[in-house]
C-alpha cells in the first residue's frame, strides 16, 4: 500500500474528492431548516445546485472519502485493497475546516462523505461520527450533511450518526445478492440491508410511529404496537410475488434491526430529517431493466427510500467478473431507468405496468411512458377537461407541471388545444392521447404502428451529450419496420450503434 | 376619439404602481394606455399622435393601488406583481398593468386562468426571475477579503438581490457579507447577527472588495481542485454543463476563473 507522510491537504482533497467522484447521489434535498442564528448555515428542501462539473453533473456537496484505504475488495472500485493507488486519510477537523471555510464562500451546500473501509467497519463509522459531531457541535454548522453507513458498523454507531447526519445512505452496489456475491465479496445483501431498515426504523420511531412489529423502545413511551401501518406492512405489490431473486429485500423484516440504543444529542435535529437514499451500478451485472426497477419499487415501497440513484458502469478495472465495455458507459440506458424511476415516484405507475418478464427492457428509442401508453391504446383518448390528476399524468407529452396547471385552469374555463399549448403540454406527443371537449385535434387513427412511427418523428429531448444522433439517423432504415414488434431484437441490434454516440 | 397615452415611470415597483393608478384614473380606456420604464437610455420609439407622460411616483397613489390588490385580488397576486417588477423585461410594467386589469375583473381567481395571456405572462416574468434568483443561491461566489469580510459581485439579468438577501442572512448570520449586482451598482450589505440593507454602491469602495485576504487564495485553489478532480472523465459532457450552468454566471465564478 502506498502511504505519502506528510501529505498536504490540497492533495489529500485531490485524491480522496478522485475516489469519490463514482458515488451519484450529491443532492442537497429533502430538509428546510433555517440558520440557527448563531454558528453558520441552513437548509433549503428543493436542494441547490453550486456548480456543474465538465461531466455535467451538479456539485452541491463537498463529496469526499474519509479515506480511501480499504480492506475489503469490491471488483469495480478503485480503492478495493488489491489495487495499487495512493491513500490518504483525512483528519475529523481537516473535513471540518474545509467544509466551513468552503461553504462560507458558498461552494456547496454542505458534506457528502463517504469512505473506504479503513481497520474495520466500526473503526471507520466512528471515525465519521467523530467528524459529524465535531463540525455539529464544535463547529456549529447547520448546513446539510450526507453520510455513509458502512455496512457491518455497529448498529450503535450507526444510530448516532443519523442524529447528525441529514442523509445517509448504504449503496445496495447491485441489484440482486447473486451479482453482490460475485463483485463484492466482502459485503451481504444482510449487511446491507440491516443499517438501512434501522435508518427507516429510526426515522419513523423520531416521528412518533413506532414501527409495526417492533417493540417500543422505551417503556414510558408505552406505544400500541401495530396501531401504525407503517410502508413495511402495505399490502403485496408485484415485486413481491413475481421476482424471486429480490426477496430479501421484500421480505425485510424490521426484527432484526434496531433503533433506541442511545440518547439524541443535545441539539436535535431529528434522525436524518432528509431519509435515506442509496444507489446500484448499471450494467457490469446481467440483471434486466424489469429486475432493477422492481428493487427499485421494492426499496421505495419497503424501506421508505427518498431516492434510488443508478450508476452507468464504467471499467475501472480488469477483472474476469467484470464485462468489457468498449462503448462507454450505458448511459442512455442509465437515462431510461431515471425517467422509469421518475414515474414509480411521482406518476402513480408500478413497475410491473412498465415492464414484464416477456418486455424485461425499456425501448431505448422511447421513453418509458410513450412505450407504456402505445402498449395502452385501449385506455385512450382522455378527455383533458375531465379526467382526474393521475390519469392526465399518463399521457405522453403532459408532465407533473403541466397537469398540475390543466387541473388549475379547467376550474374556471373548459379548455382548448390552444390552451394545452401555453400550458406547456407537447402537443405533437399529446395529441393522438387526448381529447378537448370531445375531439381530436386531428382526426388520426388510434393504431399502435402508426402513432409509433409518429412518436418517434417527434425528436425527444434527451439530456445533452446523450443525444441519440445516430439512432434517429439509423431510423430511416426502418421507415416501414414494426416497431412495436421489434422491440426486444431492436434494441440488441442497435444499442451498439447508439452507445458509441455516448460518452466514451 | 381618445388618442393613446404613454405613461413613463422610474425603472421600480413604486414607478409602474404610480402609472397603473394614473393611467387607470385617465378615462382613456385601457386598451389606448400603455406604461413604460425609463431606464438608462431606452426610450422606445416615438411615435406619432401620442401624448407621454412622465409619470411622478405617490406614496398616496402607491398605497390605493397595493389596497385595492389585496381587497379586490389577493395578496397572493401582490406577490406575483412584486416578483414580477424585478423582471429584465422591458414590457414588464405594461404587463403588470394588463394583469391588474384582468384581475380587478375577476378577482382571487386569477391566478387559476392559465390560459389568458396576460397572466401566463406575468407568471412567465415571475418564473424567470425566481429561477434565476434560485441558480444565484448556488452559483454566487465570495470571496474572503482583509477584516474577514465576504464579498460577492454578481451580474443578474433580473433584479435579484432583494431575493437572495434574506437566504443569505439566514445563512451567514455570523459574517460580515457584501453582495454587489455590478450591473445596477447596487449592494446588499449585512453586518454580523444584524439586519441586512439595500444600498447604491456609491457608499462601497469598489477599489477595497479587490484586497482578498491571504489565505483566500489557498481555498480557491483546493475549490478549483476539487473542481477537477470531482469530475468523471467518462461522462465528460461540456454541453450538459453548458446547459446546466450557462456561460454568462461564469464570469464571477472562482472555479472558472
Ligand atoms: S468497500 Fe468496496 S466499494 Fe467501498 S471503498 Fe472498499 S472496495 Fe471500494
Amino acid at each position: 500500500m502506498v502511504i505519502q507522510e506528510n501529505m498536504t491537504v490540497q492533495k489529500k482533497l485531490e485524491i480522496l474528492s478522485d475516489a469519490a467522484k463514482y458515488d451519484v447521489a450529491c443532492t442537497s434535498s429533502g430538509v428546510d431548516r433555517k440558520g440557527s442564528g448563531s454558528g453558520i448555515g441552513n437548509s433549503v428542501a428543493c436542494g441547490i445546485c453550486h456548480t456543474f462539473s465538465a461531466d455535467g453533473r451538479c456539485i452541491s456537496l463537498l463529496k469526499i472519502l474519509l479515506t480511501n484505504e480499504c480492506i475489503f475488495d469490491c471488483k469495480y472500485c478503485m480503492n478495493r485493497a488489491s489495487n495499487d493507488v495512493l491513500r490518504a486519510t483525512f483528519s475529523p477537523e481537516e473535513i471540518c475546516n474545509l467544509t466551513i471555510e468552503f461553504y462560507r464562500r458558498n461552494y456547496i451546500e454542505g458534506l457528502f462523505l463517504s469512505a473506504g473501509v479503513l481497520k474495520s467497519p466500526d473503526y471507520t463509522m466512528e471515525q465519521m461520527l467523530k467528524t459529524l459531531r465535531m463540525l455539529r457541535e464544535e463547529y456549529h454548522f447547520n448546513g446539510y450533511i450526507h453520510c455513509k453507513a458502512v455496512p457491518g458498523a455497529d448498529p450503535v454507531i450507526v444510530e448516532m450518526t443519523g442524529w447528525y447526519a441529514d442523509r445517509m445512505s448504504v449503496n445496495l452496489e447491485l441489484p440482486t445478492a447473486d451479482s453482490l456475491k460475485m463483485l463484492a465479496p466482502n459485503k451481504t445483501r444482510k449487511n446491507i440491508l440491516k443499517p438501512m431498515k434501522q435508518i427507516q426504523i429510526g426515522r419513523l420511531e423520531n416521528k412518533g410511529m413506532p414501527v409495526f412489529n417492533r417493540i417500543p423502545f422505551s417503556e414510558e413511551d408505552g406505544y400500541d404496537t401495530g396501531r401504525y401501518l407503517t410502508t413495511a406492512a402495505k399490502a403485496q405489490t408485484t415485486s413481491d410475488i413475481v421476482l424471486p431473486d429480490i426477496s430479501d429485500i421484500v421480505t425485510a423484516d424490521p426484527s432484526g434491526s434496531s433503533f433506541g440504543l442511545i440518547k439524541p444529542p443535545s441539539v436535535n435535529r431529528g434522525f436524518v430529517p432528509a431519509g435515506q437514499s442509496t444507489q446500484m451500478i448499471i450494467g457490469a451485472t446481467p440483471e434486466s431493466d424489469y429486475q432493477i426497477i422492481s428493487v427499485a419499487e421494492a426499496l421505495y415501497q419497503k424501506f421508505d427510500l427518498k431516492r434510488v440513484f443508478y450508476s452507468a458502469y464504467i471499467s475501472i478495472n480488469d477483472d474476469s467478473n467484470l464485462p468489457a465495455l468498449t462503448q462507454g458507459p450505458p448511459l442512455l440506458r442509465e437515462h431510461r431507468l431515471y425517467q422509469a424511476d421518475w414515474l414509480l415516484r411521482f406518476y402513480g405507475f408500478q413497475a410491473s405496468e412498465l415492464l414484464s418478464e416477456n418486455r424485461p427492457n425499456f425501448n431505448t428509442l422511447m421513453d418509458p411512458k410513450c412505450n407504456w401508453a402505445l402498449g395502452h391504446l385501449e385506455q385512450f383518448p382522455v378527455e383533458v377537461n375531465k379526467a382526474d390528476y393521475y390519469t392526465l399524468l399518463r399521457i405522453p407529452g403532459v408532465g407533473v407541471k403541466s397537469a398540475q396547471r390543466i387541473v388549475r385552469a379547467r376550474k374556471s374555463a373548459n379548455l382548448t388545444f390552444e390552451d394545452l399549448k401555453k400550458i406547456g403540454v407537447v402537443l405533437k406527443r399529446a395529441l393522438y392521447f387526448i381529447t378537448c371537449n370531445g375531439r381530436m385535434m386531428y382526426p388520426v387513427k388510434i393504431e399502435e404502428n402508426y402513432i409509433t412511427s409518429m412518436l418517434l418523428q417527434v425528436k425527444e429531448k434527451l439530456p445533452l451529450g446523450i443525444e441519440a444522433a445516430s439512432a434517429y439517423k439509423q431510423l430511416s432504415l426502418f421507415d416501414n419496420a414494426d416497431f412495436t414488434s421489434a422491440n426486444a431484437d431492436f434494441r440488441s441490434l442497435s444499442q451498439d450503434n447508439f452507445l458509441s454516440g455516448l460518452g466514451g | 376619439m381618445s388618442e393613446k397615452k404613454v405613461y413613463q415611470c422610474e425603472d421600480s415597483l413604486e414607478g409602474i404602481l404610480t402609472a397603473v393608478y394614473d393611467a387607470w384614473s385617465s378615462r382613456n380606456g385601457h386598451g389606448n394606455n400603455e406604461i413604460r420604464i425609463l431606464s438608462g437610455d431606452y426610450q422606445g420609439n416615438m411615435e406619432l399622435f401620442t401624448e407621454y407622460i412622465i409619470v411622478k411616483n405617490s406614496e398616496e397613489k402607491i398605497s390605493k393601488v397595493i389596497k385595492a390588490v389585496y381587497e379586490k385580488i389577493s395578496s397572493e397576486a401582490y406577490e406575483l406583481i412584486c416578483s414580477a417588477a424585478c423582471s429584465c423585461e422591458q414590457s414588464r410594467g405594461d404587463d403588470i398593468y394588463r394583469f391588474l386589469i384582468v384581475g380587478f375583473s375577476v378577482g382571487r381567481e386569477i391566478v387559476d386562468q392559465l390560459h389568458n395571456k396576460y397572466v401566463m405572462r406575468i407568471f412567465e416574468l415571475t418564473r424567470n426571475v425566481s429561477n434565476e434568483a434560485h441558480h444565484l443561491k448556488g452559483f454566487l461566489r465570495f470571496q474572503e477579503i482583509e477584516e474577514g469580510i465576504l464579498v460577492a459581485k454578481i451580474a443578474p439579468k433580473n433584479d435579484v438581490i432583494r431575493i437572495l438577501a434574506p437566504h443569505f442572512s439566514d445563512r451567514l448570520c455570523q459574517e460580515n457579507f457584501i453582495i454587489y449586482d455590478e450591473n445596477r451598482n447596487t449592494a446588499i450589505v449585512h453586518g454580523e447577527s444584524k439586519a441586512w440593507f439595500y444600498t447604491d454602491s456609491s457608499m462601497l469602495d469598489v477599489d477595497r472588495i479587490k484586497n482578498i485576504s491571504e489565505r483566500e487564495e489557498s481555498i480557491d485553489i483546493m475549490w478549483k481542485a476539487f473542481f477537477q478532480t470531482i469530475s468523471i472523465k467518462e461522462r465528460e459532457n461540456k454541453n450538459l454543463q453548458r446547459n446546466n450552468l450557462p456561460i454568462r454566471f461564469r464570469s464571477n465564478m472562482t472555479e472558472f476563473e
